[in-house]
């Protein structure tokens, strides 16, 4: 569980607090999306989370967080990555081998794996993300999408407890965005992972997602299940962040004062949602 | 006007597949025109013929009436404007006029008009001229990016990905100054991967799909072109997704407002 209270940082040389008074609760096993504007702070929250904050950033912490009962600033920075695997925002930051297979042994060897787990850990990380292919190319010579897959299956293989994400499908069509965010589900569901990810993309993170947080210019605006926070549209409206057109359509159809519309978060909900409205009046009509 | 006759492309010589298989197509001047696909299908090397970054293995790129293959790029670069995904791989001075002024001095502008057109940009999108580039956010240094092109006054401008890490504020912003663009005359070609986006701004699609073009339509009718969107792995918009699934005439529906009201009528009926 990852519990943060009263959090608030304030980088070294920075007029004000980049992040205010956050108070929020991960369970183990959660899927949840943070989104924001540009700014707003999540990219800090995930450096609070994975303990780069304080121990690499430095700067004014206030509060705690706390991870499976590790308090992040009393933690060495090692101890903290063996529980939270991070895949960064620039993932050629991330890159520190030449060839595929030498990325995912750096990690794997770091944290001391023996060595007879290593290839049976590399095979099976490469083959969920689909990227058995890629094993012996040169990095440099990878798509961004490509280069993106192997930074998740160099942290996959760790086998971490908690997978915190920073934007992972930037570089990503939205085919291989949703394979993306698949794998992620089922390592939640399946492995019982916590995940975490920072993404613009509503619609994968209304699809995929358990719970949403909201952060605007450093607070916490909302942090609840997916539908409770879409049932608040106005919320996300207010923090820059557009809705799914479904969950518009359905906010449109209340507006005509059709009652009792769901949220729908997704296409498969909206079809769902206009059937029965649609079959409810033609049995009336009957 | 941009014009492809028979376009083919190879990064690598000995490659047994082209990049780009034998592709054709025109564009007249003021069209907006998005080029959809998945990774790897070719789109940005499209775009980089255009600018003439890239010439091509075989066939011609005519912009303007001037074949590529006989300017160099840097002549082409008045004319296309590149808008990267990445706004720092484009973006080098310390502050946003000297940024702006810079492809200007490139391009042989003389001082006086320098000046004049860097203070109409900056007036237009309302910049800070000595704020530092690099002190801004991502999606502010695509706007510093965009008005740096839109200062050269180009016939074309190519958006490669430009929304790519920009939150829908900014992304609004970026679209509606292109939109604006466009009405005055500008021809736009972007390549995205936001659909919803390529809907709201585009008027014409091209899909691409292992190097060719697969369908060259409007963006109602490419979407709802099933074999296309699965040969290239692409998902429809959600509202046309939708009416896809319910038939019945929903299927008509572009918009969350078209479809609200098909809703509503077939209600009333």
């Amino acid at each position: 569980m990852i519990s943060i209270s009263d959090f608030s940082f304030k980088y070294d040389g920075a007029e004000k607090n980049v992040l205010n008074n956050i108070n929020m609760t991960i369970e183990d096993g959660d899927f949840l999306g943070i989104i924001g504007h540009s700014g707003a702070g999540k990219s800090t929250l995930t450096y609070a989370i994975n303990a780069i904050i304080p121990h690499y950033y430095k700067g004014d912490f206030y509060g705690a967080i706390n991870i499976d009962g590790l308090d992040t600033v009393d933690t060495n920075l090692t101890d903290i990555s063996k529980l939270v695997g991070s895949v960064c925002q620039d993932i050629d930051s991330q890159m520190v081998s030449a060839v595929v297979e030498d990325e995912m042994l750096y990690g794997l060897e770091n944290f001391d794996i023996p060595k007879e787990e290593i290839e049976e850990r590399i095979c099976s990380a490469l083959n969920e993300i689909g990227i058995s292919h890629l094993r012996k190319r040169n990095i440099n010579s990878l798509s961004g999408g490509q280069k993106q897959k192997v930074a998740i299956a160099s942290i996959i293989a760790l086998k971490p407890k908690i997978l915190l994400l920073d934007e992972p499908t930037g570089e990503l069509d939205p085919q291989s965005s949703r394979q993306v965010f698949l794998l992620l589900k089922e390592m939640s569901e399946k492995h019982g992972i916590t995940v975490i990810v920072v993404e613009q993309k509503i619609m994968l993170l209304c699809e995929f997602a358990k719970h949403l947080a909201v952060i605007d210019h450093g607070k916490l605006i909302v942090h609840d299940k997916v539908e409770k926070v879409l049932e608040s549209s106005e919320i996300l409206e207010q923090s820059g962040i557009n809705c799914p057109r479904t969950v518009t359509l359905s906010n449109a159809l209340r507006k005509q004062g059709i009652e009792n519309i769901p949220v729908c978060k997704t296409v498969d909900e909206a079809e769902k949602m206009v059937k029965s409205l649609i079959e409810k009046e033609d049995s009336l009509n009957d | 006007m941009i014009e492809f006759k028979n376009v083919s492309f190879s990064y690598d010589s000995k490659a047994k597949e082209h990049t780009i298989k034998d592709v054709s197509f025109k564009i007249e001047k003021g069209e907006f025109v998005s080029v959809i696909g998945s990774n790897g299908a070719g789109k940005s090397t499209v775009s980089k013929l255009i600018n003439g970054l890239l010439k091509p293995s075989s066939g011609d790129v005519i912009i303007s009436g001037t074949n590529i293959k006989t300017v160099p790029a840097s002549r082409l670069s008045k004319e296309v404007g590149f808008l990267f995904q990445n706004p720092d791989r484009q973006i080098c001075c310390d502050t946003i006029k000297k940024e702006l002024s810079f492809g200007l001095k490139l391009a042989g502008i003389s001082e006086e008009e320098t000046e004049a057109r860097v203070m109409e940009v900056i007036r237009d999108f309302g910049f800070e001229p000595d704020t530092n580039p690099f002190l801004i956010s991502r999606g502010e240094r695509q706007r510093v990016a965009l008005a740096s092109l839109i200062a050269l006054r180009p016939e074309i401008i190519i958006l490669d990905e430009p929304t790519t890490g920009l939150d829908y504020n900014e992304c609004t912003h970026i679209m509606e100054k292109v939109k604006e663009l466009n009405s005055v005359g500008v021809t736009v070609f972007m390549v995205c991967h936001d659909m919803e986006l390529v809907l709201d701004y585009s008027e014409r699609i091209l899909v691409m799909s292992d190097g060719k073009i697969i369908c060259d339509s409007v963006p109602h009718n490419a979407f709802r072109n099933e074999a296309a969107m699965k040969s290239a792995c692409i998902i429809p918009p959600q509202i046309i997704e939708l009416g896809i699934r319910l038939k019945n005439g929903f299927e008509s529906a572009d918009t969350t407002d078209e479809m609200a009201s098909l809703i509503a009528e077939r209600r009333n009926s």
